[in-house]
C-alpha cells in the first residue's frame, strides 16, 4: 500500500526541495540570463496552458455541435417529411373519394353507366381501391418485451431478440389469405396485390411507409372460419411457436364490423389489358 | 495575479482563436490539461511554501504533459489506451486535490 500512500502524501514535485536546499547550484553566468528571464518563462507556460485548456474545451464542444447538431437536423427532417407524406396520403384520400363521388353521379345517369359502376364497384372491391367493410378478425402482434425486462420469457444474457420481422409479417398476412381472408390492412394500410412488407434497418415497411409497433392486421371474412382456420394454418402454428419461444405478444381476436381503406390505385406503367378483354 | 491573467488570457486566446490540433493529437489534448494542471497546482503550493522555482515548473509542466501524452499514447498503441487515461486522470485528480488541500491549509489555516 506504500504506493498509494506516497501518492496521497508526496504530492509536491520533489525537485522543489532539491533546489530550494542548493540555491547557489547555478554558475554566475547563466544566473544572469535566468534573472532576465525569471517570471517570464512561467507566464509563458501558464499562457501555454491556458491556450491548452481553451482548446481542449472548443474542440470538445465543437465535436458535440457536430454529432447532436447533425442528429437533431435528421430527426427534424423525418418528422417533417413524415407529416408531410401524411397530408399528402390524407389529400390523395379525399380526391380519390371525389373522383369516386363524381364518376358515380355521372354514370347514375342511365343503364349502362349503371351498369358500368356496379363493375367499377366490383373491381374496386376485388383490387382494395375502395374502402370496404365487414366482419374478420384483428390480428396484433409485437416485439417480445426487451430480453430481461418485467414479463420477459427470455433471460437478459440471451443474445435472441423476439423482434417481429418483415418475414414474420409477410408469413402473417400469407396465412390470413389463404385462410381466406377478402381483404387485409396491416395498421390501417390496406394490401393491394402489389403492396410489398419488406424491411428498411429495424422498421417494416408496408409500401414503402414505416409502421410502429404493434402491428395489427385486420381481416375480413367469416370471423369463425377466418379464425380457425388461420391459427390452424402453418403461419398461425408458426407465430404460437415464436411466442412461445420469444415471447412476442400474439393476439387473434373476432370483430363484427372492421372498417378497411382503400389503397392507393397502383400505377401501372408498363401493364396494359389485352386487347377485346373490356375495361 | 500576473498568472492568473496569463492564465485567462490563455483559455480566451483558446476559445477564440480554436487552434486546429492535428487529429492524431486531438485524444491527448485533454490528458495534457490534466497534466499541466497538476503542475500548476504544485507551483502554487511550492510558492506558497516558499521554495519556488521558476526552472523546476518549467520543466515540470512541460515534462507532466508530455509524459502523460506519452503514456496514454503507448496505452493506445496496446489497447488500453482508455484503462491508461483514468488510470492517469485518477493519479493527478489525488495529487490536484492534495496540493490544493495543501494550499487552503496554507492560505485559510483550516
Amino acid at each position: 500500500m506504500s504506493l498509494l500512500v506516497d501518492m496521497m502524501n508526496d504530492t509536491l514535485d520533489g525537485a522543489y526541495a532539491e533546489r530550494a536546499q542548493r540555491p547557489a547550484g547555478t554558475p554566475p553566468a547563466a544566473a544572469s540570463v535566468r534573472e532576465r528571464s525569471r517570471g517570464v518563462l512561467p507566464v509563458v507556460v501558464l499562457v501555454l496552458l491556458g491556450l491548452l485548456t481553451g482548446t481542449a474545451i472548443a474542440q470538445v464542444r465543437a465535436r458535440q455541435d457536430a454529432g447532436t447538431g447533425l442528429r437533431a437536423e435528421l430527426a427534424d427532417e423525418v418528422r417533417v417529411r413524415t407529416a408531410r407524406t401524411d397530408e399528402l396520403a390524407a389529400r390523395t384520400e379525399a380526391l380519390r373519394e371525389d373522383v369516386a363521388a363524381v364518376r358515380q353521379a355521372a354514370l347514375s345517369s342511365d343503364v349502362a353507366g349503371r351498369e358500368l359502376a356496379d363493375r367499377l364497384g366490383a373491381l374496386g372491391l376485388a383490387s382494395a381501391t375502395t374502402p370496404v367493410s365487414g366482419p374478420g378478425v384483428i390480428v396484433t402482434v409485437q416485439d417480445a418485451p426487451a430480453p430481461g425486462a418485467v414479463g420477459s420469457l427470455v433471460p437478459a444474457e440471451a443474445e435472441l431478440d423476439g423482434r417481429i420481422t418483415d418475414r414474420d409479417l409477410q408469413d402473417l398476412v400469407n396465412g390470413l389469405w389463404v385462410a381466406g381472408a377478402e381483404a387485409v390492412a396491416v395498421n390501417g394500410q390496406r394490401l393491394t396485390v402489389l403492396t410489398a412488407i419488406r424491411s428498411a434497418g429495424d422498421a417494416i415497411l408496408v409500401d414503402l411507409r414505416p409502421l410502429t409497433p404493434p402491428y395489427v392486421v385486420q381481416a375480413i371474412g367469416d370471423p369463425a372460419d377466418l379464425e380457425l382456420a388461420f391459427l390452424d394454418g402453418s403461419s398461425g402454428r408458426r407465430l404460437m411457436t415464436l411466442t412461445s419461444l420469444y415471447g412476442i405478444v400474439f393476439d387473434v381476436s373476432r370483430a363484427q364490423k372492421l372498417m378497411l381503406p382503400s389503397a392507393a390505385v397502383p400505377d401501372l406503367r408498363s401493364a396494359s389489358s389485352l386487347p377485346g378483354s373490356g375495361s | 495575479m500576473i498568472s492568473a491573467v496569463a492564465l485567462v488570457l490563455g483559455v480566451v486566446l483558446g476559445l477564440v482563436l480554436e487552434p486546429t490540433v492535428p487529429a492524431a493529437l486531438q485524444p491527448y489534448l485533454p490528458i495534457a490539461v490534466v497534466a499541466a494542471l497538476d503542475a500548476v497546482f504544485g507551483a502554487v503550493r511550492a510558492q506558497l511554501e516558499g521554495i519556488f522555482d521558476d526552472r523546476v515548473f518549467v520543466v515540470s509542466f512541460v515534462s507532466n504533459v508530455l509524459v502523460a501524452g506519452l503514456v496514454v499514447f503507448l496505452g493506445d498503441q496496446l489497447g488500453v489506451g482508455g484503462q491508461l487515461s483514468t488510470g492517469v486522470v485518477v493519479v493527478l485528480g489525488i495529487r490536484i486535490f492534495s496540493n490544493a488541500a495543501a494550499i487552503r491549509r496554507r492560505v485559510f489555516h483550516a
